[in-house]
């Protein structure tokens, strides 16, 4: 098949916002929202986007993490816990606005033609 | 249309004390909404203004906020209802805030009703839950011991709208709350007016952040109109739209599940939500549903966690960036040795543009030409902590390596003294539910004051 020709993009280039945040000092909550359905779609599908892939990025055990897919809004919500809880001493980002950069690069293999 | 009548609802802001925006907010008086509100505060500033009891806004607009919404809200004859006063809701933040709306009530010549409800949780009715078991850890945050509650100098619990009903009940005209659920500053007066708690909760939910659901999000007032099948969203601002797409991922936006919120007496389930454009620039919000579950209450306290003290500095040296971990090791070795403190367990170095905001599994390739280090030293005591970052500075500004080129000084400081001290250092200690007796004990833990200005 053609698309299976096609090159993965990284999620950079794919979604529309990547952003991160707590969600409460213990856990940290990234969304990922997407133009079209076919690159929602690609995203659920992708292989990196997958709670172990997830988990192993961010240092963690896939089950302190969750991949929630969120129709309505052509989104994936990544809620995970935080390491180190927002503000203790250790932590890097007290909002945990910038803790996506991790997820940019992960490979969104090439969806149907919207 | 069978049911309640239909309710205004205006959000003025959802961070008062930042600067309300005026346009937006005279547009939304001109709607007559029942209600004013705003909210004053969360936990996202992290653990140091709860602990410290102090606000993280200015004061100065603070207090300007406070002004037009006290006069915007008298003009109307509605109630205004502030939640979480003064960032984190406990007692200091509470008297803070009062004191400037006494303050602003004199100044202007306005009189009015004045409720006041506090939320600080006694230390010992913490303690006796904590040793019967009903303290549970939110998520991953580990179990309270004594001492977490022990060393918190405030403790406060999130209400919900009782005790706001109750005020108005009683006849307030102003409401400010200590620590209070986002939600609650605007059930309150949806459901005095016989509303149901699942539509005015999805809509609460959405409205305390101001016009942050539009498109583009902003920080402008917002509009709600509640009827007896749903809502709608009308931003005061009107180059911000609220769309079909932009308010259901507001349902994302710093919340665990986009498809359940918890409060504390149920849960909102918002899998069956939907959103319906009306026009360009509003939507209708029907579909939530409420689930009542058994009350309790979340907790929320911050212990010190000793004092800080840093000195930031860069470097451009490519053999220093490269060998950096190898130095910062051999430092805090020399360090540890001199000061006879466990500087390895005081000190913490971030080094911005290889690892200060991301744990990056590798270092990037090729390496940058300069990098920002952040030195953090938190000890016990002040003096500890000022004398281990002076010493560390001065260490790491000559530490010698092989094959260094720059034999003057590792180090560019951008200021002088470069060790700063920053005072206590916070963490969050109770992140917690406890189970409550009763809804008289929930009644009794959130008191209320009331003042005739």
């Amino acid at each position: 098949m053609a698309e299976n020709l096609k090159k993965p993009r990284p999620l950079a280039d794919v979604a529309r916002i990547v952003r991160s945040k707590n969600a409460g000092p213990g856990l940290l909550t990234i969304d990922l929202f997407f133009n079209t359905d076919s690159d929602y779609s690609a995203a659920i599908a992708a292989e990196g986007l997958q709670a172990e892939a997830v988990a192993a990025r961010y240092g963690l055990s896939a089950n302190r993490l969750r991949v929630i897919p969120y129709p309505l809004a052509r989104a994936i919500k990544i809620t995970m816990d935080r390491l180190i809880t927002a503000g203790s001493p250790g932590d890097n980002d007290v909002y945990g606005a910038q803790q996506h950069a991790l997820l940019l690069d992960v490979d969104i293999p090439e969806g149907d033609t919207p | 249309m069978s049911g309640p009548s239909p309710v205004k609802l205006m959000s003025a802001s959802g961070q008062l004390g930042y600067g309300v925006l005026k346009p937006a907010f005279e547009r939304g008086l001109r709607h007559e909404p029942h209600m004013i509100g705003a909210d004053m505060g969360s936990v996202d500033p992290g653990p140091a203004y709860l602990g410290m009891g102090k606000m993280a806004t200015d004061p100065g607009m603070t207090r300007r906020d406070l002004t037009m919404l006290l006069e915007g809200a008298r003009s109307l004859g509605v109630p205004l209802i502030i939640g979480t006063a003064g960032t984190a809701g406990a007692a200091p933040h509470l008297d803070a805030v009062l004191a400037i709306v006494r303050d602003i009530a004199a100044e202007r010549g306005l009189s009015f009703k004045l409720a006041s409800i506090r939320a600080d949780i006694p230390k010992d009715r913490v303690l006796r839950a904590q040793r019967a078991g009903e303290l549970s850890p939110l998520g991953a945050f580990p179990a309270a011991s004594e001492a977490d509650i022990q060393e918190s100098p405030y403790i406060v619990a999130q209400m919900d709208e009782a005790p706001m009903v109750a005020a108005l009940e009683a006849g307030a005209d102003v409401v400010i709350a200590g620590r209070a659920c986002d939600t609650a500053i605007y059930t309150t007066v949806a459901m005095m007016r016989g509303h149901g708690r699942g539509l005015a909760t999805h809509m609460a939910k959405i409205i305390e952040c101001a016009s942050l659901c539009c498109d583009p999000g902003g920080r402008d007032s917002m509009l709600a109109t509640l009827d007896a099948e749903g809502f709608t969203l009308d931003c005061m601002n009107p180059d911000r739209h609220a769309t079909p797409t932009s308010v259901a991922a507001h349902a994302l936006y710093e919340q665990g599940d986009p498809f359940t919120v918890r409060e504390p007496s149920g849960e909102l389930d918002l899998s069956k939500a939907v959103y319906t454009a009306l026009d360009e620039h509003r939507v209708r919000v029907s579909g939530a549903s409420w689930r009542d579950t058994t009350p309790s209450l979340k907790l929320e306290a911050a212990a010190p966690a000793g004092f800080r003290s840093v000195f930031f500095a860069g470097t451009s040296d490519p053999r220093v960036i490269a060998r950096i971990d190898q130095i910062w090791t051999e430092v805090r070795a020399v360090v540890a040795d001199l000061t006879g403190e466990d500087a390895n367990a005081f000190l913490r170095a971030r080094f911005y543009g290889l690892n200060g905001v991301v744990n990056w599994p590798a270092p990037p390739d090729p390496l940058p030409r300069e990098i920002g280090i952040l030195v953090e030293c938190i000890a016990p005591t002040r003096e500890q902590a000022k004398s281990v970052i002076t010493v560390t500075k001065q260490y790491f500004l000559h530490h010698g390596f092989p094959g260094r080129l720059s034999t003057a000084g590792n180090l560019a400081f951008p200021f002088t003294p470069p060790e700063v001290e920053v005072g206590p250092a916070w963490r969050f200690s109770l992140h917690h539910v406890m189970q409550v007796a009763d809804a008289a004990e929930l009644q009794a833990l959130f008191p209320i004051t009331y003042e005739d200005l």
